[in-house]
């Protein structure tokens, strides 16, 4: 999902200056790409509505700080982003999974044919992280090691690995280097 | 024959790849299609259909919003209100009152606000959890209290050298606002177990 959305600046100054109606407004046009962002990255729907609404309390905690560097999109997806990994992280503490293992769903074989959406959820947490935002997103592999606390070098490989998976998954090039 | 592995096609969508990959791809019909795999599967991630949140959660965000707000303006209220109590420190002043019946009931009035004041302090609010209708409560309280603070802020500004009985009904009111405020506060929140 690609969001070209912009926001009249006398709507984010409204925002800035406390006005209820303009943080509502903020609100509608940002809390589809916010949810379809965190549900992309996470495995569980609660979870992206908690993500969704500790964005925008700390949208609403902060905006009085944004100085219109870039697009507003960008300042408000970072912050989901972030509360996104965080989320991530805090469970994979609690499942006391490394933050690079690659697993694959019980059951799951090469050449399962599975839809991309459905082959996309079968993989681990990261990875799915790190493909959402590099390939749909557009977060380059610097942004995704700094958002994440790992270095270029990890993002990069678990994009590949992720690839991998899914081609797998999606039954493709079977065969095709025999 | 050796083929590019993922990461080499990932180095060639990104235009970083090595000159044997770069090459490789132009003369292998195998690769290449793995490569338009890559940039398809990437262009159907794009595609997917965006996923909409299954309940409206404004009403929590606009509610820490007005308790933010009423917190806000009570910072400014009690900078206000330090203005007002030493503005009718003057007034009370022996020889500046005129009234000795407004006089005790000014007085008795600003305890009482001080009271409510100190066992609001001290009863722990951040540590507690407020429902989203007891929040908005709290939050038309602190908009009410914030207003007469800024009354009586005004006050001085107005009648400097005077005292009258509107003085002592705005902290009579302001006492009873803070009375409801403590009540709220401590029958209806609750801690939060972290």
């Amino acid at each position: 999902m690609t969001v070209a959305l912009a926001v009249p600046d006398v709507l984010v100054a409204r925002a800035q200056a406390g006005d209820e109606a303009a943080l509502e407004a903020l609100y509608r046009a940002f809390e589809t790409p916010v949810y379809n962002l965190a549900r992309r990255m996470l495995r569980n729907a609660e979870d992206a509505e908690d993500v969704l609404q500790e964005t925008f309390l700390e949208v609403v905690k902060s905006i009085r700080d944004y100085r219109g560097e870039g697009y507003l999109w960008g300042w408000i997806r970072r912050i989901a982003a972030t509360k996104a990994l965080m989320r991530i992280r805090r469970e994979q503490l609690r499942a006391t999974e490394p933050l690079d293992e690659d697993h694959g769903k019980a059951g799951m074989h090469i050449g399962a044919n599975l839809d991309l959406e459905r082959a996309f959820e079968h993989l681990t947490d990261t990875s799915r992280a790190v493909v959402w935002l590099h390939d749909v997103e557009g977060y380059t592999h610097e942004e995704i090691g700094e958002l994440m606390g790992k270095s270029v070098s990890f993002s990069k490989s678990q994009l590949a690995r992720a690839h991998a998976r899914l081609r797998g998954l999606l039954g493709e090039g079977e065969g095709a280097r025999a | 024959m050796m083929h590019c592995t993922m990461d080499d096609l990932l180095a060639l969508r990104a235009g970083e790849a090595s000159v044997w990959a770069r090459r490789h791809v132009e003369d292998c019909a195998v690769c290449r299609t793995e490569l338009d795999s890559v940039y398809q599967r990437v262009a159907q991630l794009k595609a997917l259909p965006a996923l909409r949140p299954p309940r409206d959660r404004w009403s929590i965000v606009r509610d820490a919003v007005r308790v933010e707000q009423s917190r806000r303006r009570r910072t400014w209220g009690v900078w206000s209100l330090a203005a007002a109590a030493a503005l009718a420190g003057v007034l009370l002043a022996p020889g500046l009152g005129s009234n000795g019946t407004l006089h005790a009931e000014l007085s008795r009035a600003k305890d009482q606000s001080a009271t409510l004041e100190d066992q609001l302090q001290n009863y722990d609010v951040d540590g507690r959890v407020l429902t989203g209708r007891t929040a908005a409560r709290v939050a038309d309280l602190e908009d009410k209290i914030a207003v007469i603070d800024g009354d009586l802020a005004r006050w001085g500004a107005i009648k400097p050298q005077t005292q009258d009985a509107q003085l002592v009904k705005l902290w009579q009111q302001r006492v009873d606002l803070m009375r409801q405020l403590v009540n709220v506060r401590v029958t209806n929140a609750r801690y939060v177990g972290l």
